[in-house]
């Protein structure tokens, strides 16, 4: 294999913070198409994300840590922001990438989400068939360009 | 045909010859793009500096590539005063880097990089790493648009 790229042993593993079945579901069906790797977890809120990552910390084997979180902005309680927030104020959680995947396109949500660490703005895609393409990019780089921290 | 803005890339490089890499790997690139290069952190805090001041010479940075190890003030330090920065802090920087080091992948990150990327070893491997961080980072994501007056009409404007 190529020098700078990451031999893939074990699938990556990718925490979906998203409210709307929806979304889960076609993000879900959109990974299945990719050549990396993956493993799925999903919760449906900020809260509920946090919970996911306090019970990875105590090593948790049906909550592993995440290599990535994929995150949407607007969900009922703490919502996405407050969440990423409190992630990146966290001396070990902040090491995790996260993406944001908002159906916003506002200006103010893409900044704000810049500012709070945010490893990429996603804006959702409508049609299953551009997801898996966004998907496809998305994986390539976080998986095979650049490195992950081995967990 | 182009119907976007270019986007601006930020290399934070000393090597002669990775500079020529990387610079060779954009112009393969299908977006378009200027890239600009500065060879040491001071240089790079220069820079930015120029872009706060709105100097048209050195436009905000979409993106900045950054390689860990170089003389003088280290590629972490820079990492850290940028992202410490409340006008900086958006702006996402890659690591690009020979280091293998897994201290370094953590310190990243830690530290808020957007991706660690080793520097692949043919020119190929490179092209295919500029490509698929390009793809990302400007066909996938959304970024803030600093430079709404930049012309379009220029599909290469690589400038050293």
């Amino acid at each position: 294999m190529e020098g700078g790229y990451t031999d893939q042993t074990q699938p990556a593993i990718i925490l979906l913070v998203e409210d709307d079945p929806g979304d889960q579901k076609l993000v879900k069906y959109a990974l299945q198409f990719q050549k990396h790797q993956s493993s799925l977890k999903i919760v449906g809120t900020g809260e509920e994300a946090l919970d996911y990552l306090r019970r990875s910390e105590d090593g948790d084997e049906s909550a592993p840590l995440p290599d990535i979180i994929l995150l949407d902005l607007n969900m009922p309680g703490m919502g996405g922001k407050k969440f990423l927030q409190s992630i990146k104020a966290d001396e070990q959680l902040c090491t995790i990438p996260v993406v944001v995947v908002s159906t916003s396109g506002a200006e103010q949500d893409i900044t704000e989400s810049y500012k709070l660490h945010a490893a990429g703005y996603v804006q959702k895609a409508s049609s299953l068939d551009k997801l898996r393409r966004i998907i496809q990019k998305l994986t390539q780089y976080w998986f095979a360009t650049s490195t992950l921290i081995k967990r | 045909m182009y119907e976007f803005k270019p986007v601006v890339i930020l290399l934070v490089e000393d090597d002669p010859g990775d500079q020529k890499l990387v610079k060779q790997s954009f112009r393969e690139e299908h977006i378009a793009n200027e890239l600009k290069i500065v060879d040491c952190m001071e240089g790079a805090m220069e820079y930015l500096e120029r872009s706060r001041l709105g100097h048209q010479e050195c436009p905000m940075p979409d993106l900045i590539l950054l390689d860990l190890n170089m003389p003088g003030m280290g590629g972490k330090e820079l990492l850290k005063a940028i992202k410490a920065d409340t006008e900086f802090n958006v702006i996402p920087v890659v690591i690009l880097t020979t280091s293998d080091s897994e201290e370094d992948v953590i310190e990243s990150f830690r530290l808020q990089a957007a991706g660690y990327v080793r520097k692949p070893v043919t020119l190929e491997g490179f092209q295919k790493a500029i490509a698929d961080l390009t793809d990302y980072w400007f066909i996938v994501c959304k970024h803030i648009e600093h430079n709404k007056d930049l012309k379009s009409d220029c599909n290469l404007c690589i400038v050293d």
